[in-house]
């Protein structure tokens, strides 16, 4: 459980982030959208406390994150972000193993538990059997499952993730959605998620918030927030909106 | 690492440079404008001379010198000691003796003078060594009227060769007959230990027992002397051997297992500060074990002047004290 | 609590891989004692030869393997934490640092020899921290500023040790001009003593920061999100290079190369794992240099090349080939 009240992060004279108030539930979704540079990643940031909020508290399950240390946010919570290249040669399994670094200790090898953390977390998302492959020598995608893996393996319970599915093919963002999801269902995790594809907000999130210029412009269920006037007012784009027959979600289509 | 390979380009120019100049000082150097008489002041007014230098170069030189510079501590010892002194306008920052010497003008180092101050100072005669990267300004020097004499005495009678012909240029005959005197009388006393006409090395071994020494410039990292350094020669004729005569190059770094091995009777250490005492690695030669190490003047040992009978005598008495009693 | 150990990437065949590795290191050692300037008999040495083997020979390898160790891992730590394969003590200035305060030291401190390490570690570390500060922007470490930093800052130094020996006397001329480019002569059993300590600390420092460089070698982000306490990391792996760094440079003046390819070769072998990386490279390390400096102490005897030449010699074409390969 997350509580995030009125929390501001400011560059220098700049504010970035402005008296943002949330709560994560325990296995809810939370969609969060935006235009770029509206705060999004700062918000995740300060969430795990990457970033030092300037003003306002985070609370993971009553207590303040700014009295914890780094490992110990890190066994609560988990960073999902974009893939970059690696420079050395490093193995599938060994990047999704690095993942279970706070629950070992400084001169420790991994141990079973370790690896089943991983190959499960490997196979939820569809990589069984790339345990060997170096991750230079995979796709974008393929790199990104294997980040979002990673995060799996960690074994925290909120998940924080940034723009997870900018490099996944169709077939690979609904799944990346639906996992996390699942996920969430099974061991009763939460999770936030940045993504630019209001249509799999609208399927997968419990919530959805909208940031506009580090404030939030809009919070709540997908139905409310998910209007032509919101979404004019922060993505400046004129959209049609009606359901989706499949599932009967929003279904969100924009204007050219 | 780009500094490795730079160094290593470098370094290779510069042996092949240094190549180069060992292969050219053996040869004569144009001569060029000078023969035709110096240009600059009317060549009329002034009564001039011909001299031939240590390379064979012949040329033209005023027959008053009033002013000279020397770009080598040796010559400069050369020419105070020829009583050519207070003609003296520029030396080197290491010319260090006679005491004279150090408060002369500074013209720079041996290996790259300064070309600027030396024509600034209207030298009649500059006074190179070999050592001295003098060829490119050869032309410039001429253009001003300065005559360039190259002095290369490679022993004790080339030592003499040139003390001989200072005298003649600075007219102070009666100063540099009774030093050539002096030098040849005592190197003839030690002549006992040169090869003799009609001796076999054999039988020099024999008669002289050569004393096997070792000449040690620096003691960490260790550096001797080697077959292209002039000690080598000096410690022969005083009657001894070096132990690392063989040995390639003017200053070799020896690994200190050739010199455990080598077993010394007698060690020179060329006084300097990181020089006081031999190498550990001499601790059970002859030398250490007999005390019979000393320190000899670094100046004296390398510069190839007046002073270099005194260190010819002094090597000689610590080699072979029985035949100075 | 008796969780058995898991087999990832086949961790006992690394271990044998290491048994291999230590093995080559018994067999280099032995092969460099029996070579040398002096040809030296099996057995039944006399006491002369003995001499030689005990006093000269076996510090001089010693140290060599001490030195070679810890530039090795030096380079294996800075690489993983800066995120570049390219970085490496000689590149950032951490060695010209070292270089220098041990210059400074012998100038000032002269017959005072502990004071040497001492500021060559001083030198190494403010050379350190000031290529990192000046490689760091709001937006984080940059990996091509750092390489541009570490190459001012090498270049800077350079300059300034240049400008030292110009003021110097010939004779500290000559032993410096020599030292710089590397050379394990002056070795004494004290100085091994001194150089296996910081190797040995330097290095379990190291392992003990593995698993998190592990993660910062991928991304700095990375490693903060997944609970690595970034700066003190960061702090101790510059410690440590700095550390053994220091000690090695003190002993035996600017070995390059070992620190970029040893480090490299190890990679190639067994993976990105630090936890093998480091140790590897540590032997693989101490191998290449005694390597090296037998070499330069046979080649052309009974004079000898800096080692620092023969490092370069072999590592400079390495280096070539293993960037035409990537």
């Amino acid at each position: 459980m997350l509580e995030v009240r009125e929390i501001s992060v400011n560059y220098g004279e700049r504010t970035v982030l402005g008296n943002v108030t949330l709560d994560l539930r325990d296995g809810e979704i939370i969609g969060l959208l935006g235009a770029n540079g509206a705060g999004k990643t700062t918000l995740i940031k300060a969430l795990n406390g990457t970033l030092s909020a300037s003003k306002g508290k985070v609370n993971i399950d009553g207590r303040s994150i700014a009295g914890m240390s780094r490992r110990e946010i890190a066994k609560n919570i988990a960073v999902v972000a974009q893939e970059n290249e690696t420079r050395f040669p490093v193995t599938v399994l060994e990047f999704v193993l690095s993942g279970r670094f706070v629950h070992g200790n400084a001169f420790g090898w991994e141990t079973e538990t370790d690896v089943d953390f991983a190959n499960k977390a490997l196979a939820d998302c569809d990589l069984a059997g790339f345990e060997m492959r170096l991750m230079n020598h995979l796709s974008g995608g393929e790199r990104q499952r294997v980040v979002l893996a990673r995060a799996l393996a960690a074994g925290a319970k909120i998940l924080l993730l940034d723009e997870p599915t900018a490099n996944l093919d169709l077939a690979h963002q609904a799944m990346m959605f639906r996992l996390v999801r699942r996920r969430c269902e099974e061991c009763r995790c939460s999770a936030i998620v940045i993504t630019h594809d209001l249509n799999l907000a609208a399927e997968f999130a419990d919530e959805i918030i909208m940031l506009k210029d580090g404030r939030i412009a809009a919070k709540g269920a997908p139905t409310e927030v998910l209007t032509a006037e919101n979404i004019k007012g922060v993505f400046g784009v004129n959209v049609l909106l009606d359901e989706n027959p499949a599932s009967g979600n929003v279904r969100v289509t924009s204007v050219y | 690492m780009r500094d490795k390979k730079n160094g290593a380009i470098v370094s290779v120019i510069l042996a092949a440079l240094a190549l180069l100049t060992a292969c050219r000082s053996g040869s004569v150097p144009s001569v060029g404008q000078v023969e035709t008489g110096t240009p600059q002041e009317s060549p009329a007014t002034r009564p001039m001379r011909r001299v031939t230098d240590d390379l064979e170069r012949a040329f033209l030189v005023p027959t008053k010198i009033t002013r000279v510079i020397s770009t080598a501590p040796s010559v400069t010892e050369m020419i105070f000691a020829a009583g050519g002194g207070d003609r003296l306008v520029g030396v080197t920052t290491f010319c260090n003796y006679p005491e004279e010497a150090k408060s002369i003008a500074k013209i720079g180092d041996t290996m790259t003078p300064n070309i600027e101050t030396i024509i600034a100072l209207k030298p009649d005669v500059v006074f190179v060594s070999t050592a001295s990267q003098i060829e490119a300004f050869m032309k410039t020097l001429e253009a001003n009227g300065i005559a360039v004499y190259v002095t290369d005495p490679q022993s004790l009678e080339g030592v003499i060769h040139n003390l001989d012909q200072l005298g003649i240029m600075f007219g102070t005959d009666q100063k540099t007959k009774p030093l050539i005197e002096d030098i040849q009388y005592r190197s003839m006393r030690l002549s006992v230990f040169t090869l003799q006409r009609d001796e076999t090395p054999a039988e020099y071994e024999e008669r002289v027992r050569p004393v096997r020494v070792f000449v040690q410039i620096s003691k960490e990292p260790l550096f001797s002397v080697g077959k292209d350094s002039f000690v080598t020669e000096v410690i022969a004729r005083a009657g001894g051997k070096s132990v690392t005569e063989t040995v390639a190059t003017s200053y070799p770094k020896l690994s200190k297992e050739t010199a455990l091995a080598l077993q010394p009777e007698v060690i020179f250490l060329s006084a300097s500060d990181d020089n006081r005492e031999p190498n550990e690695v001499f601790k059970n030669s002859p030398a250490v074990k007999n005390g019979r190490f000393y320190r000899i003047d670094a100046d004296i040992l390398s510069r190839p002047g007046p002073r270099l009978v005194d260190a010819l005598e002094q090597i000689a008495k610590y080699l072979h004290p029985e035949k100075f009693k | 609590m008796a969780e058995r150990k898991a087999k990832i990437r086949s961790l006992s065949a690394s271990l044998r891989l290491g048994g291999v590795l230590l093995l080559i290191l018994v067999i280099v050692l032995i092969l460099a004692a029996m070579l040398g300037a002096e040809r030296l008999p099996l057995f039944d040495l006399n006491e002369q030869q003995q001499s030689i083997l005990y006093d000269i020979r076996v510090p001089r390898i010693l140290l060599g393997a001490c030195v070679g160790a810890s530039l090795a891992v030096a380079g294996a730590g800075l690489q993983s934490l800066l995120r570049n394969p390219l970085a490496e003590p000689y590149l950032l200035g951490v060695s010209n640092g070292a270089a220098l305060g041990t210059m400074l030291a012998f100038v000032f401190f002269q017959s005072l020899e502990i004071t040497r390490p001492l500021l060559a570690f001083a030198g190494a570390g403010l050379a350190t921290v000031a290529v990192y500060r000046m490689a760091k922007s709001r937006a984080g470490m940059n990996v091509e500023r750092l390489v541009l930093s570490g190459v001012i800052v090498t270049t800077f130094l350079s300059s300034v040790i240049v400008m030292l020996t110009t003021l110097l006397d010939a004779a500290k001329l000559r032993s410096f001009t020599f030292w710089l480019l590397g050379d394990l002569s002056q070795a004494s059993l004290n100085g091994v003593y001194l150089s296996l300590g910081a190797v040995i600390i330097g290095t379990i420092i190291l392992m003990s920061q593995a698993r998190a460089l592990n993660l910062m070698m991928v991304g700095e982000r990375d490693a903060f999100d997944f609970g690595v306490e970034v700066g003190r990391v960061r702090m101790l792996v510059f410690g440590a290079s700095s550390l053994v760094v220091g000690a090695a440079v003190a002993a035996s003046g600017s070995v390059g190369y070992v620190g970029l390819i040893v480090p490299h070769l190890v990679r190639l072998t067994v993976g990105s794992d630090n936890r093998l990386v480091v140790p590897f490279s540590a032997i693989a390390g101490a191998i290449f240099v005694v390597f090296a400096d037998t070499v330069a102490r046979t080649a052309i005897a009974p004079r000898e090349l800096p080692v620092g030449a023969v490092t370069a010699l072999i590592g400079a074409p390495m280096f070539i080939y293993l960037l035409r390969k990537n």
